[in-house]
Parts: structure tokens; C-alpha cells; sequence
């Protein structure tokens, strides 16, 4: 099929047979939950689709329905993510298993309806496991991995798919949908754990006084920590049925001998692809390093990763400000105790579009840092003016 | 460095006599602190505060394990929890009771005064709110501040949020109580028996924020774990019931927060004097007038 980003998110929804999708319409997710209303209306998808009145009740929906028993999907984007906020963190701590998609668009003031990842960052901390994708094959791929994840015994916890808005959301790709049966035994039906029951009355969401809370949390915190191992085994399970292989919570490309490499998320990596190739005819030993999961952050795998690798450059497609991006920041301190130099790179801010050229002055800073030159901890790529 | 510890319920001023008594010592020149610690916000619930007293500046924020000096200001806690624990061997206690210090039993002997606080209060200030009395009584047997500082303290406090007349009022409180103050030494009978809790480890928590019916280390969890929680012990007025009056319009059932009214088959109800908070709102929805609160707690 040749279908767009949020077709194809839709597309694996639907092939998970989600029972409850509640919604409200975001530019640049909107074209999931239509795509989702017109599954149901045809009669392809048997689910519940609930207009909701705002984001933080769409979240609301999500947890009253995951608790009831049935499997959930929904998406959402940018200021509707930040509405969700106080939701988001009810949904980890309580182990429900919902996915959704996040079609990442700037947030704030300054922003408009364009791909930047300071919607979904900010959400870092809230417990749920985030996996950002690079084409529509992975956004689908990924969404349906996401279901096993979530719901895995192990695991419990809520998944959000992150992809670019416009970049993939609205570009049309060739994606090959698998079928119903080979989803169907990829992806069992939905079995809850902690389902609100008027047989086997329960206390849920009670006050947490300080003398639990802190066992609570790191509970929590070794749930997400845990994931890691699912996610690998999730994505080995995947690659056999469906011949596609990801990674699990990061992947590389031409670094076996590399002395420099960047780390990118998102489509950045599709270009970085190129820039490497283009790097290693020159004679240049580039690698790239695709990060896949910001939650869980994969700490023992990036140290893993970069043993002999001289000089890494983080892509970040949102700021920290005073401080380089989340993620330049994150792999500075997965790497403080190895010899790698890591430098941040900003670029496509805003959803400004990044070329080759700047991937390529991202690769050329990291060059010369691999070579022991002194180079700037964090450069923003394309930016209008020198950089103080 | 000096170290207090307030036990009272929820609406007595525990919170407000602990910062009191900071202010006092301010007024002495000292440095101070005072903070409050509670779970539920409820009338009635038990409450502790904490108030820290030193000459120089007080950097620590815990709360305070190891008192100087204790005051209770509800006698009904000392059955139900052991609130001497951690009292220094040297420390002070100051209880509000009508009993005398040798009646009164902490688990420890120690230096103890008492004073009706609950008394003092009714007659100045037409209510048991007793954080002012209790102060005078702290006066009377702490040097770290006068009777005319604490006074002051008080007039601070309470002048510019409830008006000079309250201010006087409570200022006579205290009075009141600094010449009613009995000072003795307590009895050291009572065992420490700590408060059953269940503090699982973080692997036995249930996952998900949700818990069951069931008894984890002696205690009821989950729903129905609040029944071990006698909540009648707050009471300090009952409701009296005249059962020819009543029309059986079952709106005290229909009205009771607590749930502690019952039907009984004939559509009479009676209450569960083990839950009753004695909030009175069954007394002010009856129609007819069949329910009136009695002062007191008792049954």
C-alpha cells in the first residue's frame, strides 16, 4: 500500500483490533483517529469511537477503558499531549497497557502545526515507554510491537509511538500491511490485569501517603527499566513473523570500525543513512547510531555501542535551553564514565527542514572532535547568525 | 537546640500553638520553626506539629523524633497511640486534662503538667479550641520564654487574622490556664504498643496502584480497611435519637458522611456510635426534629 504515516498507525491499530479508541481531532494527528472512525463506520474494526470534549478527557477515556477490560488506542499531538499531562501520569503508575501515537508538532509559543520533539520530551518522566520511528513502515510496525509491549506481564505499561509530524504523518510511503492472521498470532487478545470488578471489589487510586510512595515509584522505576529485555524479545519475535527487524531500543548502521558517529532519532536518521554512506566513500570511518526508545533510555547498550568509538554527536530536534537538547544531555551521562567526546547538535526546529548540508556539518564537527580539536559541547545547525 | 512535639485532632489548633510558641521565642530573641504534619485534612483526625527552638539559625527541616517537650492536646490520644514515644528521659509533658499529673500514664514517668484546657477554652472563646489555653500551661513550665512573651505571641497570631477582640480573648485563655497548671511527675505503666502498620517492601507492593480486600501483617487493607479506623473517638458530641418523634423520613440515612446510620427493618434507624464523628448533620437535616446533639463523647 502507498499510505501516509498516520494511515499506516491506523492501519496497525486497527490490525490490533483495539476495542475503545476515544479522540479528539489535532492537526497533524488527525488523519489517525478519522482513518479509525471510517475502519469502524465500513465495519472493519469492531471498537467504541467516543468524541471526546478535550485531550485530558480522551486520556480520562483511555484509563476508565483500559481498566475496564479493553484493549485502547488513541493518538494525539503538541498542545494536546500537554493537555493530557496530568492524565499521562496516572496511566503508568496504575500498569495499564494503552497505546498511543504522538504526531510530534511543536508546543508553546513560537510553534506552529511542524514537527519538533518538545511535545513529547517534556513527557519523559512521566513512566511511559516512548519510541520515536523513522518511516511509515516503522510507524506501523512499531504501534503494533507496541501492543505486545504494553500489555507483556512484565511489562504493564503504556507505550507512545512518536512520529514527525508532516515529514511522516502527511508523506505517503510504500508500507507493506500485514495480514489480519499473521497479526492475529503475533498479538493474542487483550487479557487485563487490574480490571474494575463489582465481583472482586478493589481500592484503586487511593491517597499514597509518603510511607508507600516511594516503594511505588521504584516499582515503577525497575517496570520500565525491566521493559528493555521485552522490548528485544518483542522485536526478535516480530523479525521472525514478519521479516522485519528493528533493533529493539537502538539500532546501527556502519558501525563496526566507526570513529565517529552521530546519534539521531526520528527521519533525521533516514538522511544521517545517507551522509554515512557518502562519509565512508570519501574513506571516512562514520558511523550512526539510531535511537529508538527514549523510555527506556538505554544506558548499558549506548555504553555497549560506543566502547571504541573516539567522538559522538547527539541530533536533538527540541531544546533544553542552557543546556543542549534532552537527548544530548541523556547520552552525555549514559557515556560520562567512557572516553567517547559527546557534542549536542539542534537542528529543525519548529519543523525547519533539515538538509544535507547540515547533517553533513553535524558529521564534520564530530570528525574533527573524533581528531582531538576543540569543538563547541552544543551547536545549533542552521541557525541564522553565529551562535554566541 | 529544643525540640517540641504537638498531638492533637484536626480543629483544636495544634498547627496554630506550634507556630505560637515560635513566635514566642522569636519575641525572646531566639531563633525558631514550627510546622504541622497530617494526613487527612478532617476535624478530628489525629494531628501532630512540631516546633524547634535554638539560639542560633535551624537549618534542619525533619520532623522532630526526639522531643523536649510534649504536648497533647487531646487526653482521648493517649489510648490510641503511643505519643510519648521518643521523649527525651529529661523531657516535659503537657497534657489538657481535668485529671491530676500522677493520674496521668504516658509509658514513661517524666515531668508533667496538666491543665483543663478544653474548659478554659469553653468559657473564653465559646469553643474547644484549645491551642491557646494549652500555651499557658507551656508557659508555666518551659523557661525558654515568658508568660508575657508567649502572651504577645498569641496577640500576633490570632489578632491580625481573627480581630483584637479574639486576640484578647485567647491572650486570656492562656492566662487562665498558666494560674490553673498542675505540675507533677506522670506514670511510666502504659507498654509502648507502636501502631500496627503494614509497610510492605517495594517488591510486595500490589502493582497498579490498586489494592484488594485483605490482612497484610496484621492490618486490613483494601476496601473495608478503613473499619479498623474508629472514628467515634473523635466524637466530642453524640447524637441523642427520640424515636417518637421520628417520621422515618430516613434523610439523617440519606445525609450521614460516614455511613454509620442504619435502616433498621421497621425503617427506625439507630447509629454506630464506633464511626459516628458527631459532625451533627443528622441532627440538622431531620425534619421534625427527632435528633439533638449532647455535648461529650461518650455513648
Amino acid at each position: 500500500m502507498v499510505i501516509s504515516g498516520d494511515h499506516a498507525v491506523a492501519h496497525a491499530a486497527k490490525l490490533a483490533r483495539t476495542e475503545v479508541v476515544p479522540s479528539f481531532p489535532i492537526t497533524p494527528q488527525t488523519l489517525i483517529v478519522e482513518q479509525l472512525a471510517e475502519f469502524i463506520n465500513d465495519g472493519e474494526l469492531d471498537a467504541d469511537f467516543i468524541p471526546a470534549d478535550s485531550e485530558h478527557s480522551v486520556m480520562s477515556m483511555a484509563i476508565g477503558a483500559s481498566a475496564g477490560g479493553v484493549r485502547v488506542f488513541t493518538a494525539t499531538a503538541s498542545q494536546g499531549l500537554a493537555l493530557m499531562h496530568e492524565m499521562l501520569y496516572a496511566v503508568p503508575q496504575n500498569r495499564l497497557p494503552i497505546v498511543m501515537a504522538n504526531v510530534n508538532r511543536s508546543l508553546g509559543a513560537a510553534s506552529g502545526i511542524w514537527v519538533e520533539y518538545n511535545d513529547s520530551m517534556a513527557e519523559r518522566d512521566s513512566g511511559w515507554l516512548q519510541v520515536y520511528v523513522e518511516d511509515n513502515q516503522e510507524a506501523l510496525d512499531a504501534t503494533l510491537m507496541a501492543f505486545r509491549m504494553a500489555e507483556d506481564r512484565r511489562v504493564l505499561l503504556p507505550v507512545m509511538v512518536c512520529l514527525d509530524g508532516f515529514i511522516l504523518s502527511h508523506t505517503v510511503e510504500r508500507v507493506e500491511v500485514p495480514e489480519q492472521q499473521e497479526v492475529d498470532l503475533f498479538l493474542p487478545p487483550f487479557v487485563p490485569f487490574n480490571m474494575l470488578d463489582p465481583y472482586e471489589p478493589k481500592l484503586i487510586n487511593p491517597i499514597v501517603g509518603p510511607e508507600y510512595a516511594m516503594e511505588m515509584r521504584y516499582q515503577l522505576d525497575r517496570a520500565v527499566d525491566h521493559s528493555r529485555e521485552v522490548i528485544n524479545e518483542v522485536d526478535e519475535e516480530f523479525s521472525k513473523l514478519f521479516g522485519r527487524r528493528y533493533g529493539g531500543l537502538l539500532d546501527t548502521y556502519r558501525m563496526e570500525d566507526a570513529e565517529f558517529a552521530m546519534l539521531t532519532l526520528g527521519t533525521a536518521t533516514g538522511l544521517a543513512r545517507e551522509v554515512v554512506d557518502d562519509l565512508r566513500e570519501e574513506g571516512k570511518r562514520a558511523g550512526l547510531i539510531k535511537l529508538r526508545f527514549m523510555r527506556p533510555f538505554p544506558f548499558k547498550e549506548l555504553c555497549e555501542v560506543c566502547d571504541s568509538l573516539k567522538a559522538l554527536g547527539v541530533f536533538d530536534r527540541s531544546a533544553s535551553f542552557n543546556g543542549g537538547g534532552p537527548v544530548y544531555t541523556e547520552v552525555a551521562a549514559a557515556l560520562c564514565n567512557v572516553p567517547t567526546v559527546v557534542t549536542g547538535h539542534v537542528a529543525g526546529i519548529g519543523g525547519r527542514d533539515i538538509t544535507t548540508e547540515h547533517m553533513r556539518g553535524m558529521y564534520d564537527a564530530v570528525e574533527r572532535a573524533s581528531r582531538g580539536e576543540e569543538v563547541r559541547s552544543v551547536t545549533w545547525h542552521g541557525l541564522r547568525g553565529d551562535m554566541e | 537546640m529544643f525540640e517540641v512535639r504537638f498531638h492533637g485532632r484536626g480543629g483544636q489548633g495544634a498547627v496554630m500553638a506550634a507556630q505560637t510558641l515560635a513566635e514566642a521565642a522569636v519575641i525572646e530573641g531566639r531563633h525558631a520553626q514550627a510546622f504541622p504534619y497530617f494526613g487527612a485534612e478532617r476535624r478530628g483526625a489525629p494531628v501532630m506539629a512540631f516546633a524547634r527552638i535554638a539560639d542560633r539559625k535551624i537549618s534542619i527541616k525533619s520532623q522532630v523524633y526526639e522531643p523536649d517537650l510534649l504536648v497533647v492536646l487531646d487526653e482521648s490520644l493517649l489510648d490510641i497511640e503511643p505519643v510519648a514515644r521518643g521523649l527525651k528521659p529529661g523531657g516535659k509533658a503537657v497534657i489538657n486534662t481535668r485529671k491530676l499529673p500522677t493520674e496521668i500514664d504516658l509509658g514513661m514517668e517524666v515531668e508533667c503538667a496538666t491543665v483543663p484546657a478544653t474548659s478554659i477554652a469553653m468559657e473564653y472563646l465559646k469553643a474547644p479550641i484549645v491551642n491557646t489555653a494549652i500555651l499557658g500551661a507551656v508557659a508555666m513550665v518551659c523557661d525558654l520564654f515568658s508568660m508575657g512573651s508567649m502572651q504577645q505571641a498569641i496577640e500576633n497570631r490570632f489578632g491580625g487574622k481573627f480581630g483584637e477582640a479574639a486576640a484578647r480573648a485567647n491572650a486570656a485563655a492562656a492566662a487562665a490556664a498558666y494560674s490553673q497548671t498542675l505540675r507533677g511527675r506522670c506514670k511510666g505503666n502504659r507498654p509502648f504498643v507502636p501502631r500496627r502498620v503494614w509497610l510492605p517492601d517495594w517488591r510486595d507492593i500490589p502493582i497498579g496502584n490498586t489494592l484488594g480486600e485483605g490482612v497484610k501483617d496484621g492490618v486490613t487493607v483494601g476496601p473495608g480497611g478503613a473499619k479498623q479506623n474508629l472514628t467515634g473517638s473523635w466524637r466530642v458530641q453524640t447524637p441523642r435519637y427520640d424515636k417518637e418523634k421520628c417520621v422515618r423520613c430516613l434523610r439523617c440515612w440519606f445525609s450521614c458522611p460516614e455511613g454509620c446510620i442504619k435502616r433498621e427493618e421497621d425503617e427506625y434507624v439507630r447509629w454506630d456510635l464506633n464511626y459516628c464523628k458527631g459532625c451533627g448533620i443528622c441532627a440538622q437535616v431531620c425534619p421534625v426534629k427527632a435528633i439533638d446533639m449532647m455535648k461529650g463523647g461518650s455513648r
